[in-house]
Order: C-alpha cells, then structure tokens, then sequence
C-alpha cells in the first residue's frame, strides 16, 4: 500500500468516527494475526425511513486498491443482492465509484455511504446491472415492492 | 452605454423592497450585467464610487463592478487602473467610516468588498515572477506590491493630500499610490496609527483577514505558489503579527474585539496550509499571548466569552494541525486541561482556571460549548498518543507517579459524572482516544514493552470496562427520551452504544477472555436475578445486564463456540446466566407499549437478550439442558408478537406501534431459526411442539407475515433433515406431514371462495408455497463435515427418493396443478417464479444427494409446457428460462438435440413474432438461455436443426440492438460461438466452418452495431471482436477492410483501426483501439 493510500485511509476512519450518518457503521476489517486491515472494511447501510427499504442495514464490503485515491474502492453488497444496480456477484453500479465516471480523489467513505442510501431507493434505470430486479422495478412495481420488503426483513437491524 | 443616472434608477430599483414585486428583476440584473462587462464598466465603477450622494447600495454596486471586471479576460491589461481605483476608493471610504462610524456603518460592507477586490489583485500581481520583458504592451505594468497593510496605512496617512488633489493632478496621485505599494511602514509608525482610532485597528485586521483567506481558498485550488507566500512572510505576516499581538497583549479583556480572533483563525488556517512547503511562518507568539489572554477571561469579566472564542481556536488547531504548535506550548495547554503534563510540570492555577470555566459551562448548562470542549481536549489527548503509549507500556525512561496521575485523569474525564450525549460529551469523545490507545498498544513489539506492561495496560482499560458499563446503560437512554422528542438525541446515544461495543471488541485482544469475557459473564449470571421486582415503569435492576449483554454479543459474535472450551466452560459455571438473560427477554416481552419510550426500551430488551442468545447458539450443542427453557420462552414470546402484528394488520394502529412489533417478531424468529439451524440434533423433542405452533401460525385467520411463516417452516426442516438415524421411510413420514398440512390450508383456502378471490386469499396461497420451498431449502445440509452416519445411509436414502413410495413428489405437483389451474394464479407470476423455484430446487445438487424435492426431467418438461401459455407468457418467461436452464445443466447427458430442438421450438419460437421479438426482456431470457446451453454442453444446441434455421441467422440481425441488456446478450452468444472451450473437435469444425461462412455478415453487423451503439456498451462489442481478431484473424481482417467502408466514409481512420486492432491479436488492448475508432468516426471528443 502506498503511504498516501494509508495516510488517506487513516484519516478516512479518524474522520468517520468523528463524523458519520446515524445508523450507519463502517470499520477496517482485521488481519489474520489481529491487526488492522485499513485496505477492507465493512460497513452497513440502514434503508432510508419511509421507504421500502426501511428496517434493514445492508452489509457493505469495500475494498480500497493501492492506488486509491486515485482510484475509487471497489464496494460490493451480498452477492445476490437484490437491486436493479446491483451486478449478481453484488458489485454497486454507482457513477461515484466508476473510475471513468464521477469518482474523484476527494469522495469520501461519507459520502460513498450515503449515496448507496440514495441508490436504494432511488435506481438509475439507465444502468441496470441485474435482470430480476430490473425487470420487476421496470414492469411490475408491486412484485418489486415485495422483494425489497422480505430482503429488507432478512436484513434487519 | 445608458446615462449614469439611468444605471442608478436601475440599481436603486434592483435593491428596492417596495417595488419588487412590480418590477422584473432578472431583466433588470441582465442590463446592469452587461454594463458591468462592458469596456466602460471601469468607468463606470469609478462614477458610481466617486459621487458621496449616492447611496451604498449603488457604491457597493460601483465596487461589485470592480469585482467583475478584474475576473475579466481584459483585466491584466487594465490592472494599474484596477488597483488604482480600488486603493483610492478604499482610502476615500475608510476616512469616512472612520470620521463617523455609526452613521456610516452601512460603508463597512463596500469597504470589505474593496478590500476583497485588492486581495485578488495582490493574488494576482505576485503570483508570479516579474516579466522582464521590453514588451511595450507590459511596459509600467505593476508586477510587485510589498504589503497591502503597508499600503493602505501609507495611503490613509497620506489621505489629506490626496483630498487637496484636483482632477488635474492624475499624474501627482498616479506616483503617490505607485509609492505606496512598496511603502514600509516601521513597527511604532503602524503601532502609533491603529492607536490613533480603534477603527483603523479593526480594519487592518479584517483586510488581513481578507487577504489570507482568499489566499487559503487558492491554495486549496491551484498548486502551490511558494514566490507569494514568501512575499507574505516578508511582509504582511510581519504586519498582521504586530497587529495581532499588540492587540492581544495591550487590550483590555472587556474592549477586545471579536474581530483578532476571526484574523488570528484566519491566519493558523493559512500558516497551516502552506506549513511543509519552503517557506515558514512561526506562530508561537500569537499562541502564546492568545494562551496568556484566555486565562484572563472568567465569568465576571467578560463571561468567559473571550476564553470561548480562543478554545475554538485551539479546537481547530488540535483537529487540524497539532503540530503548527510547539512543544512547550502544547504543554502548557495539557497542565491547563489536565492540570498535570507527561513531564511531570504541573501548574495548578492554569488548571484551576479551566476548572471554573468547565464549573461555569455546567452549571449554565451550555451544552453544545461543554461538546466542542470535549471534542477540543481529546483532539489534543489523540495528538499524545503515541508518546503516552510509550510511556506507560514501554521501557521508556519516565515518572511513572506522574504517568499513574495522568492516567487518573483522563479516566476521570472519561468517568465525567453527568448524562452522556445530554449533559456531556467527554465519555463519548473519549471513546476514540482510548481506542487508539488500545490499537497503539498492541502494535508495540514484544521486545521494547516493559516488564508489567501488560498488568497495567489489564489495569487500565479494565477500568475503562467499568466506567463504560453503566455509560451506556439504557437507564441513560430513558432519561434522554423523558427528556424530549428528539430524535437525534437517541441516534448519538445509539451510536455511543455501538462505539464501545466496539471498543470492546478492539480491547479484548487486551484482556482476553479472563479479563473481559468472563468478567462479563460472570456479571450477567453470578447472580439470579429472577428476584428481581419491577416496580411500575421501573427497570433499572435490568439495564446493568443488558449493557452486558449488548457488550458480550458484540465479543462472541466472531467467536466460535465449539473451538472455545474456555468461554463454554465459563458459560457452564455460571449457572443464572441463561436463565438472566431469558429473564431480561421476557421482562422486555410483558413491558407494555403505552409510550414511546417503553415500546423503545422493549425493542433494546427483546433485541439484546434475543441476539445473545442467537450468538451463543453453538453453546448448547455443548451443553442443551437450558435450551428447553429457551425454545419455550422464544416461542412463547413469538406467538405474543404473531398476535399483535395480525391484530395490528387488523386495525389501524400507528405506524411507529406497527413498525417496533414487526422488528420484534423479525427479531424473535431470527433467533428461533438460528437455534434450529445449529441445534437441530437437539431440538428433534420438540418438532412436535413447532409442527403445532405452525398449524396454528398457517390459519389463514392468522394473518401472520411471509416471513415467519417462511422462516418457522425453515425450522421444522432443519430438525427433520437432522432425524437421518431414524431412517428415510421415519423422514418422509414427517416430510409427508408438513407437506399434508399445507395441502389442507391450501385446499380450504381454494375452495372457500372458488369464484371471488381476494387480495389476502392470494399472498396466503403464494406464502404456502413459499413455506415448502424454505422448507426444501433447510433439508440442504450445507455442513462441510462429513456426516459418517449418513453416508452409510446414503444409498437407501437414494433408493428411496427415487422411488419416492409415500408420494411427497407427487403431493408438491398436485399442489401446484390445484393452484395454477385458476387462471387468477397462473397469471400471476409471483406463482410461477415460486413454482419454478420448487421444482428446481434440488436440480444443482450432486447426483448423489437425496432430496425429496428431486423432480425428473419429464416431470419438469411437462409442467412447463403446461403452464406457459399466452397469459403468463410476457411476465412468466423468465423464469421457466431459469427452470429450464436448470434442467439441462443437470440432465445434459440423457437430453438429445431432438428434443432441445423441439423445447426451443415449442418455448420460444411459437412466441417469437407474436411476443418476444418485440420485448428486449424476452429476447434477452431466449438468447440467455441459448448461451447457457452452448456454455454448458455445446453439441447439443449446435446439432439443433433450430441452431441453422434459427438461431444463427436471428441472432446475426440482433447485434445492432439498441437495448443494452440485448446487446449484452447477444454480443456473450456470439463470443461463446466464436471461442468456447467446451467445443469438441467435431464442435470445433462445425462451428468454425459456420463462422467462415457468415464472418461477412457477422462482422458487418458487429461493426455497424459499434458504430450505432452508445459508449457505456462499446465493452460488449469489444470482446467480441477479440475473439474474432484472436481466432479468425485473416479471415477477419479481410471482412474488416470489406465491410468498414459500408458503414461509414472514413478510409484513415479505418485503415488506422484494422492495422493497430491486429497488432493487439485479440489481447485487451483492443478495447482501446475499438474505442479510438469509434471516437474517430462519431467525431466525438476523447476525454
């Protein structure tokens, strides 16, 4: 890892201990031998209130390359997650993680988190990443509406 | 250009409140726009700033003027005039503010725009070197300005003569403000004139102020300009620190000026930004007089006002840069918030003075001064860590009576005897210093550690166990929920909560298990608590226990039970700790909900215990005796909630009531679910017991959620696909039962209202479903170790699922006939997908695994051919394509081309004109599945008669879709054709013979695809195409240089395009040359 992958990792986690959105949570993962892992994190996202989602905390993996910040980190849900973004192996669709589109050096684990919030209840249509969910939210709501409650339960906080 | 007088009507009417509604204001701020940018908006500005009769709004607008004027293309060419007009328009209206403050109060905001306007300039003319140019358009371009302080005083004392100055005598005031620009003006000079009207003194500093700011905003924004900031060294740092400390160290605390403080921020922030590069500013002097100032404020003078304002000062500083600050200062702030240093200075009249002040916060409860105090003091703590670390744990030289005070400290702030998150803050923030600590130590090597480093490091954060505990005691959360109905207020606490279980985690590499997770079980179970009375709302003898076990659940969760004896037999020896938390379960349960505050405290109970219980689940595979009293009490708690949440969809309860009972329920069956999947050997006593609490669970009265039902169905599953020993014939029986309930429900439910279906009637029937098919999922054992018993058993399992004698199979496919014979549910594809997801069920498990959800290929073939009609077709497709991939994955080998031809044809081709052809959804399940077929067992689409008549010439004109999901699809089938590793060398010869024969045409329809597509799926084409330059690359060369002319008329670019393409032989590289094409053709940008 370069030391300015680990100087901005560092100051990533002080910063989101200091400050970070309620209900969420995110921390480095540990090595094998106990130490920390500032490259892998975990992290949750809560579904926003009043939205389908609500009542879930959706576990995160991110995964910070060594060139990061110049590249963004690569952000998977479970695979199998069910979002109309969400590839099936649980990679996010998201432009603020794709290098050649909105990712810049500056976006911070805050901000990331926040945005997949976004993403949840509201899906870009123009980037589908998986069938099913896709397929439902484009033709039949309701179906939709079902799944993302059931997944919300599976989920629950 | 509109008269003078006219661009004042006009700006008199933009600012005027009376008319605004009558007039249109964008019109009127487009006008006064172009004006402003036009080559007269010079003169303008100067016209507008010149005449005293105007009002400010129009001399605030002469000066915006100015502003845009200088961000113009033109503004280097008029810059002496730029700077001219600002300095002597500053200098008129600083005389003026100054002569008659309260009556010109209204100039000081044109005054900071001025100031503002000269800060850009400055920016600008010292950005870079001087031009030593004999250029005559740079001729007398002023291309160095020393100190805009220096300036403006010289110019203000200077302001008489320059009054006396006629019109006439531009080239006499021309040479005075050019003077001024390198004017220096000596230390007592500048002393003597800020003391000749304290309004001079304010301005200096706000244009200081200014100055750096802009400065810092550029210093984020372009590269560093280290030629400025060493003009600013030399100069106006010099300047501002004079101003700055004789400010500081001659005012008394009552008439100082807030103003010192925003300039002295203003520069740490500026210092601080261009601290690393060459040039350096020392700041110990201004952080010394502003420690020295602090000290005098206290609550008689100045109401600590003055302290408040220098505390942010240092908030920002230890947040930001510790470092700016020097060693003996910092110690000096340390004795005066701890009152003791790690050197061993101590000083208690510094300490004393914080003391009052943190009295005086208290007792004014100045609750969000107290926080930014705490976050201020432990930003501070964080920068000492390290060097705290290795003074306690190391072989370090130090006082240790000193360290063993410092210690004693900084628990007492972390012990701070008030209500976290509503009263203080100091226990919350302290959480991330002793974190660090913690990570800091057990970084340290073995070889530097001292010799009772870890006793004390036991002793310490054994401490912080004790202090944390009742910190985060839901007592605490209670008195902040009476306190109020805000919200955020619970989330802090909530997230303090998580904060130390997660400092627990970290800290259990410390104390271990003797230390910490003992400890905490021994408090949850030493003792019985079952004596315990609740008086009324009163649950305060709970919340002890339930911040343990809030804090143990986090410690276990990583852990694994049957690897950890040690913490099984700590579990074992204290003999109340199930029992405890069973009781903190159940007294949670029977708390009523009649507010907020106790329907929040029940969820916290229920969830605490609940989850523990969960974690633990591997204990009692170890040691079940109490598992009978936990099924029974969860399961009884289960029905409570089961109760309410169907009496709740009954009723319009409020949604905050609705949502705590559904969590509640989601909770509870989670954790029952978890035991049964863990413990299912030992729960086989009480199948009988959930086979009844289900019956009750599936009334369709009942009205309970999908979810338990689904879940509660897992349950039984998991128990008899544990019940092997008993024989396949013992398994089925109970297989037959569930299977023979449901059908009862299922039948009632059918024939109740044959003729009139409601909403409920169908999420019932769709439930029922979905219980046998979590109910076919739980008897998947996925345990990893080998299950010696059951594989000698294997074969007469096999035997007996093949034959299937008690007919479960059968049971499972009348069901669905039943329910999908009405047209109701076989429109509805919620019911084929379920129906699908049964019968593929067991399709991808080995050959070898018996399941009773093992349906033949006939069986499958039959039910899809049934049930896919012209209703359901559209909605349904996808998921008969899933079965049937599921199909020929398992049965490739007894499956012939014949009849893969003929499910193609009846599948898909019947529909294709009609439906598919037109739905890129459809289209994209049909070319899926063809995909999986060539990935999984190519002869056999290939040997299709479908594959020539069909597939191959559709599949050829979908390329140039304009759906991506189509394209994608499409693009994979025509790269599997192309390579594919599965290809037998009759495949291979086939498939190879069939490419030559349409690479024209297949190559045309790529490249016209690219050609047409959008960029995002350019990468679907691109693999295609590799696969061709990689395997047909002659061939293909040749259809390039044919087809690339019929696309488009562009012979460079595609000459260019097919020699670089073959030079990549398919590698990625290609992506990037098919991406330049692309670009080159559609004459768009590469960015």
């Amino acid at each position: 890892m370069s030391s300015l992958c680990l100087q901005r990792l560092q100051e990533e986690r002080k910063k989101w201990r200091k400050d970070h959105p309620f209900g969420f949570y995110a921390k480095p993962t540990k090595k094998a031998d106990g130490s920390m892992n500032l490259q892998k994190w975990e992290a949750g996202i809560p579904g926003k209130e009043g939205t389908i989602w609500y009542g879930g905390l959706y576990p995160l993996t991110i995964e910070y390359p060594d060139e990061y910040p110049s590249k963004p980190p690569k952000v998977r849900l479970p695979a199998g997650f069910y979002h109309p973004n969400v590839y099936p192996s649980g990679t996010i669709c998201l432009s603020i993680l794709n290098e050649d589109e909105d990712w810049r050096p500056a976006i911070t684990l805050k901000q990331i988190c926040l945005g997949i919030q976004d993403l949840l209840d509201s899906p870009n249509i123009k980037s589908p990443a998986q069938e099913p969910a896709f397929r439902a939210y484009s033709k039949n709501k309701e179906e939709y509406k079902k799944k993302v409650l059931l997944q919300a339960k599976q989920y629950a906080k | 250009m509109s008269s003078i007088e006219e661009v004042v009507a006009l700006i008199s009417a933009l600012y005027s409140r009376q008319h605004a509604s009558q007039i249109d204001v964008n019109e009127i701020q487009v006008k006064l726009q172009e004006i402003q940018k036009s080559p007269d908006g010079l003169s303008l500005a100067n016209e507008l700033l010149s005449n005293a009769s105007y009002d400010n709004n129009v001399h605030y607008f002469g000066a915006l003027t100015l502003t845009v004027q200088s961000n113009l293309e033109s503004a280097k060419a008029n810059r002496n005039k730029l700077l001219k007009l600002n300095l002597l328009h500053l200098t008129t209206f600083v005389r003026g503010y100054v002569l008659n403050s309260s009556q010109n109060s209204g100039k000081y905001i044109i005054i900071k725009k001025l100031m503002s306007n000269l800060s850009l300039l400055f920016h600008d003319i010292n950005e870079s070197e001087p031009e030593l140019t004999t250029n005559e358009e740079n001729s007398g371009m002023i291309n160095q300005w020393w100190n805009p302080i220096d300036t403006l005083v010289q110019l203000l004392t200077q302001a008489n003569h320059l009054d006396e100055l006629s019109q006439a005598d531009e080239q006499i005031r021309d040479s005075i403000i050019i003077q001024s620009l390198n004017a220096q003006i000596p230390y007592q000079d500048l002393i003597k004139f800020i003391s000749s009207n304290p309004h001079y003194n304010q301005l200096l500093l706000t244009f200081t102020e200014i100055i750096v700011e802009d400065l810092s905003k550029l210093q984020t924004k372009r590269h560093s300009t280290p030629r400025i900031n060493e003009i600013i060294r030399n100069s106006v740092y010099i300047t501002t620190m004079s101003l700055l400390n004789v400010n500081l160290t001659s005012t008394p605390i009552d008439q100082i000026d807030d103003t010192i403080f925003k300039t002295a921020m203003a520069w740490i922030t500026y210092v601080s930004l261009t601290r690393g590069g060459s040039v350096s500013m020392d700041l110990s002097e201004l952080f010394q007089n502003l420690i020295n100032m602090m000290y005098q404020s206290n609550d008689s003078t100045d109401s600590f006002h003055v302290a408040e304002k220098i505390l942010s000062i240092w908030g920002y500083v230890f947040a930001n840069d510790p470092a700016i600050m020097n060693h003996d200062l910092r110690e000096q702030i340390e004795v005066t918030f701890l009152g003791v240093t790690r050197a061993g200075n101590a000083d208690s009249s510094k300490n004393q003075w914080f003391l009052q002040y943190m009295n005086y916060l208290v007792t004014n409860e100045m609750i969000s001064e107290l926080k930014e105090l705490s976050i201020c003091i432990v930003d501070f703590l964080q920068t000492n860590n390290l060097d705290l670390c290795n003074k306690l744990f190391t072989k370090v030289a130090h006082d240790e009576v000193v360290i063993q005070q410092y210690i004693k400290v900084l628990l007492q702030l972390t012990n701070f005897p008030l209500l976290p998150v509503l009263q203080e803050s100091f226990s919350i923030r302290m959480v991330d210093f002793w974190l660090d600590l913690a990570d800091s130590y057990i970084n340290l090597p073995n070889e530097i550690l001292s010799t009772n480093a870890v006793n004390i490091a036991i002793d310490i954060f054994q401490q912080i166990i004790n202090i944390y505990l009742p910190k985060i005691s839901l007592d605490n959360k209670q008195k902040i929920l009476q306190g109020g109905d805000d919200e955020s207020l619970v989330h802090e606490f909530d997230d303090f909560r998580a904060a130390v279980t997660d400092l627990t985690q970290s800290l259990w590499s410390i104390l271990g298990n003797e230390y910490l997770t003992n400890v905490l079980v021994t408090g949850i179970g030493f003792n019985d608590a079952s004596g315990i009375v609740v008086n009324g709302n009163d649950y305060s003898s709970f919340y002890q226990i339930e911040a343990m076990c809030t804090v143990l659940n986090k410690l276990l969760v990583d852990m694994d039970l049957s690897e950890s004896p040690w913490i099984v037999n700590i579990l074992s020896k204290n003999q109340y700790f199930i029992q405890n938390i069973l009781l903190l379960f159940k007294t949670g349960m029977v708390i009523e909900q009649n507010n907020r505050n106790n329907s929040i405290l029940k969820l916290d109970f229920v969830r605490s215990s609940s989850d523990l219980i969960s974690t633990i689940s591997k204990y009692f595979n170890r040691d079940p005796k109490e598992l009978n009293s936990c099924i029974e009490i969860l399961v009884h708690g289960l029905e409570t909630c089961t109760v309410r949440t169907a009496a709740n969809n009954n009723s319009n309860v409020d949604v905050k009531v609705r949502d705590i009972d559904d969590k509640l329920e989601v909770i509870v069956v989670r954790t029952i679910t978890n035991l049964c999947d863990v413990c299912r050997k030992q729960m086989s006593n009480y199948l009988v017991h959930f086979f009844n609490f289900f019956n009750n669970l599936l009334q369709f009265e009942n009205n309970g959620s999908q979810f338990t039902r689904g879940k509660l169905a897992r349950c039984i599953g998991y128990i008899i696909e544990c019940q092997y020993d008993l024989g396949p014939e013992n398994q089925a029986k109970y297989i037959v039962q569930f299977l023979d309930m449901i059908n009862g429900y299922v039948d009632t439910c059918l024939n109740s209202s044959p003729s009139s279906i409601s909403t409920q009637q169908v999420d019932y029937i769709h439930t029922m479903l979905e219980c046998i098919s979590e109910f076919g999922s739980s008897m998947i054992n996925n345990e990893e170790k080998e299950n010696t018993k059951l594989l000698e058993q294997l074969p007469q399992y096999q035997e007996f699922w093949t034959r299937d004698p008690l007919g479960c199979r059968s049971r499972v496919l009348s069901l669905i006939e039943r329910i999908l014979t009405n047209p109701i549910y076989n429109r509805n594809s919620s019911f084929i997908e379920v129906s699908c997801l049964l019968l593929g069920k067991a399709l991808l498990l080995p050959d070898d695994e018996p399941h009773f959800l093992r349906f033949s290929m006939a069986d499958i073939i039959q039910f899809i051919l049934k049930h896919l009609n012209e209703n359901n077709y559209t909605s349904s497709l996808p998921f008969f394509v899933y079965l049937l991939e599921k199909v020929v994955t398992q049965y490739k080998d007894s499956l012939t081309p014949n009849e893969l031809d003929y499910l193609i044809k009846e599948i898909f081709l019947k529909c294709y004109q009609q439906l598919i052809v037109n739905d890129p959804d459809l289209l994209q399940s049909m070319i899926n599945f063809v995909v999986s077929v060539v990935d999984t067992k190519p002869s056999l689409v290939i040997n299709c008669p479908v594959w020539v008549e069909f597939i191959l010439p559709t599949f050829i004109k979908l390329l140039p879709s304009n759906e991506k999901f189509t394209i994608f699809a499409v693009t994979k089938f025509w790269t599997k054709v192309v390579n594919n590793r599965k290809y037998t060398q009759e495949d291979l010869q086939l498939t190879r013979q069939q490419i030559t024969m349409m690479g024209h045409e297949l190559v045309y329809q790529t490249m016209y695809g690219i050609y047409h597509t959008q960029r995002s799926d350019l990468n679907s084409y691109t693999d295609l195409l590799r696969s061709l330059v990689a395997k047909f690359p002659i061939e293909t060369k040749g259809w390039l240089v044919d087809v690339l002319p019929k696309i488009c008329n562009n012979p460079a670019v595609h000459e260019n395009f097919v020699s670089k393409l073959f030079v990549t032989r398919g590698s990625r590289a290609a992506g990037n040359v098919i991406l330049n094409w692309w670009l080159a053709c559609t004459s768009l940008p590469s960015y």
